[in-house]
């Protein structure tokens, strides 16, 4: 323990006399956060040490205590965390006590996954450890040498080694520390080939309440909760070891693998006392597969498989860490911790990069602030146009600024500048949200315009053959745009124009001064023409009347069309030159596959013969190279596209959707479209689509840090240049996704920055840019970067990858290409562990990535990849896969994952006010059929559509209650209405309540009964992703054969 | 001395056709480095890509009349490879995915410059040879 007490006595004096304590976070923040040169830190040198001491002490307060407690009761860690730091750090107490509620919710999970079966090897696995400790230790001094010996006394105390590792296993940070402050004072000095991963934390989270030590206490100490918490602490005891990953999850940053251990020599202080204790505990978490492959023995126990049954969680410690990021729901890394060489990133199989949602919806009250530079200008860095944002660092008494992109020193100018207090941050600093905000709106002056900002203007573009008619669309799609005439974003200024088209093409006049609008049609499909280009797209407010008058007689005006004919390709075409002086949104609604003129399209035979095939991916592409030049011609005008296909047959999504796929809008597909079924759903996703706040005319950027960059898109937009993605219209409901890779061998910063620059029209007719910043450490351990993991991101970016794949191959091989990624992912995890643990015929992942495997084979079992021609139609599968493209990843891993509740019992309990128990009835189960119990009502929701189950055994009150007189009747004749008693209301509010939840689509509510053949397949049954169905595999087999492939060659 | 003009046209043919996939790879080049917009460089690329197989084929054609079958073999596999570009239809370049296939389309084209600039070579030896032939008669 040699190490570890030099820094201890410094501890009891620091606190009080560094003003730390003292000083207010978000200047330590400032401060210490940035890669400073060597003039800044003269200014703030008194601080790192500080900090870093702080961080410190409540780690090396504990060691001596750790020692002693661990033939005591587990609770005694607690005691000299309250003891040592209550001047200092009040946040640990908390952090100590947080792991279980950080923990808790899973910890069904955690627990119950690692049964009985597992504790024989749980056994086991602490014998062969010990041993294997002291090896590291050969290359470390002497003193080093000593926690293991500790430990293995413990060890022999069965009831305390978890505790008592993951304590001394904080004794090690002290250890690993004491050598930061020469860290810090050399600021970003590289450090060669070692690279702390965590010392930016803490010299980040400066002051307030250290969010980055709580959150690395946190993770570390997973198991710590488990045994001081739990009442039963022997039983819990002996499961951890061959369960959770308790152990260093987080200084795992510091333990080296055992390649690097001669660099451990060059940094004894960081990693040695670590790597020595390494061994002891696991950091990660297992699941016990049987070890006979291919035979299911009962011992392995899918009911305690992870499931992400509290939908997606956030890897909050990095929030936490840096509380100046972006909130998540505009930025996610798939790891947030950048690898720091070439050669580690190539082990990251789990690719690399983000995805952006930038103008995600923010709960009340944590709306984006906007910000006006006024005659400033916008403060951005000389070189590299980074916008100024809360990692910047101002020097030279507040005169100069250094970009923490580029590290450029630029200067402040007149109007900008104010002087910086004696910790050097900028007094003003309250009043300046964008250097104390990660996401800030700019209001752009004339400079960032190439012309005035252009009005709100929607164009509508309307199928009026017979089907169109006879499915009685044109009527919902008239009245739903009537009413929301009012709603439409960007009053006075919004412009609106309609064509309407069958074999011809029919313009409508609707200049103001007209009492009717009036119908030109254009006949002649070959050469289009546009008569009185001027009055086609009028100002709504002056011309409301025309447009009323229009909308009112639109659907008599074609009521008896007996036309068949489309002529899609002529039509879009003259919408084309009517909009694109200006841009502008286009809704095309399409109700036969297109029949005349240019672009018109083939019945493509969806030949189950072609499946399987190399030509298979032929039929995922548009057919026409139209449709891919009409898209280029539309995003260059900036026109966005949005395409709503209500159709029974063949409509050929594949090459209508890239007309929204590349100018960044959206396809709404509702197959069999009749209004009496599907008008609601038409109705409020039309409804929607016009009235969210949408920006226009938008281009985004994102820029990295030097060493890295972004090399590839994914989603539904176009690129302008390498690295600009033209947007012509954004709203909340897109994401993006992004990957990156390194440019230089060796990253010498500690950390790297990621900023989101969203430039756009506001429907105000304001120029304005969101900028999202964040940053994330730069490790230089592969354990970290799993630690750092964020499924729903990884998955997210498999996601793009997999349906980008589909459309130039095989469906085949895009499932494998997710399988493949994952396998050598945890292949690699695998190795990275099984040098010190016996792992046997354990599957073993990091805890950030429990999920991962479930969600992969719901995305391989999901619309745009499942099995073979059968299971979707072709339409269906394009048009999920362009849905998905551009979803974000709450929604993208709801819909591989749906919720499935159970409410019979919830209607039957006794009404309590409006709000009676959402909280009890939003219960998710399983994904099993076996979830499913026979005398059970259950409901089904994706985010997409919702299914209502009714069990056989269902009371039948219930079901009479609910459907009224129609209960025994076939129920997919029967749609849900609202009855008169309580129980029927009581659903009803249910159902509205799931749809509020996430407006972006609506659920339509299926009802069907159990048994009832091929419906109840069709809707539920397939869907249930842990079956197995058809030819694809169950989740029990789906991990044996994760397990399976792992473990070859490993 | 006929043979030396025949060898002097294809050589010809051969430097326009250098310098037509020079242009391609210089319009991707000026993309990568965002010169010019994406819009302008698929259609300047797109709008000699027929020129550059028609003269192929033409080059390939005149080998085979003037009887240098040797050179027409060494034509053909360019040759079939540009055709079955065609008939895929993907010999044109795709404007909306142009980034994601930037670096493909510029092997490509590296390729076929290195292709090309072999034949080049050949037939620079062939008529010198050839001139070096008729001079000694």
């Amino acid at each position: 323990m040699g190490t570890e007490n030099p820094g201890y006595p410094i501890f009891p004096a620091r606190p009080t006399s560094s003003p730390f304590a003292s000083s207010p976070p978000s200047a330590m923040t400032q401060q210490s956060g940035r890669p400073a040169g060597g003039s800044e830190t003269s200014g703030f040198r008194p601080f790192p040490p500080s900090t870093s001491q702080n961080t410190r002490p409540p780690a090396s307060g504990l060691v001596p205590p750790s020692v002693a407690p661990n033939t005591i009761p587990s609770q005694a860690p607690v005691p000299p965390f309250g003891s040592r730091m209550p001047l200092s750090r009040p946040p640990p107490p908390p952090s100590v006590s947080s792991p279980p509620t950080a923990y808790a919710p899973p910890g069904g999970g955690p627990f119950q996954r690692f049964p009985t079966p597992p504790f024989p090897t749980a056994a086991q696995t602490p014998l062969p450890v010990p041993p294997m400790g002291p090896p590291p230790a050969q290359t470390l001094p002497g003193q080093l040498s000593s926690p293991p010996v500790s430990f293995r006394s413990q060890q022999q105390v069965p009831p305390v080694p978890i505790g008592s590792s993951s304590q001394s296993f904080t004794s090690g940070l002290p250890g690993a520390n004491p050598s930061q402050p020469t860290g810090d004072s050399q600021s970003f000095a590289p450090r060669p080939g070692f690279q702390q991963p965590f010392p930016p934390t803490s010299s980040y989270s400066g002051g307030a309440p250290l969010p980055g030590f709580p959150s690395k206490q946190i993770n570390a100490i997973p198991p710590a909760p488990a045994v001081s918490f739990s009442p039963t602490a022997q039983s819990v005891v002996l499961a951890p070891p061959s369960t959770v990953a308790p152990y260093p999850p987080h200084q795992g940053g510091f333990a080296q693998p055992p390649a690097l251990a001669a660099q451990q020599n060059l940094h004894p202080g960081y990693a040695s006392p670590i790597s020595n204790v390494q061994g002891l505990v696991e950091d990660f978490s297992s699941l016990s597969v049987a070890s006979v492959p291919g035979s299911l023995e009962p011992g392995l126990d899918h009911k305690s498989f992870p499931r992400p049954l509290d939908g997606d969680v956030e890897p909050n410690s990095f929030a936490e860490m840096y509380p100046m990021n972006c909130p998540s729901r505009y930025l996610r890394l798939t790891t947030n911790a950048i690898p720091n060489s070439q050669s580690l990133a190539s082990r990251w199989h789990l690719t690399l990069g983000a995805v952006v949602c930038p103008l995600a919806e923010a709960p009340e009250g944590e709306e984006v602030p906007l910000i006006d530079f006024g005659s400033t200008g916008i403060i951005r860095c000389r070189r590299c146009r980074t916008y100024v944002n809360p990692f910047v660092t101002f020097t030279d008494s507040g005169r100069k600024w250094r970009c923490n992109i580029c590290a450029l020193l630029n200067d402040v100018s007149g109007e900008y500048f104010s002087h910086l207090d004696s910790t050097g941050r900028r007094i003003d600093l309250d009043q300046r949200l964008e250097l104390t905000k990660g996401s800030v709106e700019f209001i752009a002056p004339t400079e960032y315009m190439v012309r005035p900002p252009m009005p709100p203007i929607y164009f509508f573009l309307i199928d009026v053959s017979i089907s169109a008619i006879r499915s009685g669309m044109l009527e919902v799609v008239a009245q739903t745009i009537k009413s929301c005439l009012d709603k439409l974003p960007g009053y006075p200024r919004t412009q609106i124009g309609f064509i309407t088209y069958d074999s011809t093409i029919q313009f409508y006049n609707m200049k103001s001064s007209l009492s009717q609008p009036q119908m030109m049609v254009v006949s002649d499909l070959d050469d289009i023409f546009v008569p009185l280009p001027d009055d086609l797209l009028v100002n709504l407010s002056e011309s409301r009347s025309v447009v009323e008058a229009f909308l009112e007689s639109l659907p008599s005006m074609f009521q008896d069309n007996i036309n068949v004919e489309s002529a899609f390709g002529p039509a879009l075409k003259a919408a084309f030159m009517v909009m694109n002086q200006l841009g502008g949104k286009l809704l095309i609604f399409q109700n036969t596959l297109p029949s005349l003129g240019v672009g018109r399209l083939k019945l493509r035979g969806d030949d189950p013969r072609v499946y399987g095939t190399d030509k298979e991916y032929a039929l995922r592409i548009p057919e026409d190279p139209f449709y891919k030049q009409m898209a280029a011609d539309c995003t260059k005008f900036q026109i966005g596209v949005n395409v709503y296909a209500c159709s029974d047959k063949y409509i050929d999504i594949a090459s209508l959707g890239t007309l929204a796929k590349y100018t960044g809008g959206q396809m709404y597909y509702y197959p069999g479209f009749q209004s009496s079924v599907h008008g609601d759903k038409l109705r409020h996703e039309l409804a929607r689509d016009l009235t969210r706040e949408t920006a226009w005319e938008a281009v985004m950027r994102i820029r990295c840090g030097k060493g890295i960059r972004f090399t590839s898109y994914h989603g539904n937009f176009m690129l302008r240049s390498t690295d600009l993605i033209a947007l012509p219209a954004v709203d909340c409901d897109k994401a993006y996704a992004m990957q990156l890779s390194l440019e230089e061998t060796l990253l010498t910063t500690q950390t790297v920055y990621f900023q989101v620059a969203l430039l756009y029209t506001a429907s105000c007719g304001e120029r304005r840019i969101r900028v999202h910043t964040a940053v994330a450490p730069v490790v230089a351990d592969l354990g970290e970067m799993y630690r750092q993991a964020d499924t729903g991101s990884i998955v997210s970016v498999f996601t793009r990858l997999a349906i980008e794949k589909t459309l130039s191959s095989k469906l085949d091989d895009a499932r494998n290409l997710v399988q493949q990624r994952i396998v050598k992912a945890l292949r690699e995890y695998r190795n990275l562990h099984a040098v010190q643990h016996r792992l046997g015929s354990r599957l073993i992942y990091p805890e950030s990535l429990k999920f991962l495997p479930l969600y992969a084979m719901a995305l391989s079992k999901s619309t745009p990849l499942q099995a073979g021609h059968a299971d979707a139609s072709l339409d269906e599968r394009c048009a999920a896969g362009f849905t998905m493209m551009a979803m974000p990843v709450k929604k993208l891993l709801k819909l591989l994952y749906p919720n499935l509740i159970r409410v019979d019992e919830w209607l039957l309990k006794p009404s309590v006010g409006e709000n009676d128990g959402f909280k009890d009835v939003l219960k998710r189960l399983p994904l099993a059929a076996e979830s499913l119990d026979s005398r059970g009502l259950y409901i089904y929701d994706d985010g997409l559509r919702s299914v209502l189950w009714f069990g056989r055994m269902l009371s039948p009150d219930i079901s009479k209650n609910l459907l009224g007189a129609d209960f025994a009747a076939e129920l997919s004749r029967v749609t849900l209405k609202e009855q008169e008693n309580g129980m029927s209301k009581k659903l009803t509010r249910l159902i509205k309540k799931l749809r509020e939840i996430d407006p972006s689509y609506y659920r339509m509510c299926h009802l069907v009964r159990q048994g009832e053949q091929p419906r109840e397949g069709f809707l539920l049954l397939r869907n249930l992703v842990e079956d197995p169905m058809g030819g694809s595999t169950g989740y029990v087999d789906w991990i044996m054969q994760l397990h399976r492939h792992v473990q070859q060659n490993s | 001395m006929g043979d030396v003009w025949t060898w002097l046209i294809s050589f010809f043919f051969l430097i326009a056709l250098v310098g037509i996939i020079v242009y391609q790879l210089v319009c991707l080049a000026d993309l990568e480095f965002d010169y010019i917009n994406p819009y302008d460089s698929a259609s300047r690329i797109n709008f000699v890509v027929l020129p550059e197989f028609i003269l192929q084929g033409t080059l390939c054609f005149y080998y085979l009349v003037t009887g240098h079958w040797l050179m027409t073999l060494f034509c053909l596999p360019y040759l079939f490879y540009d055709y079955q570009l065609y008939s895929k239809g993907q010999h044109l370049i795709d404007v909306t995915e142009i980034f994601n296939l930037l670096n493909r389309e510029k092997k490509k084209r590296l390729f076929k410059l290195g292709y090309i600039i072999l034949i080049l070579f050949l037939t620079i030896f062939w008529m010198i040879y050839s001139a070096l032939d008729d001079y000694d008669d």
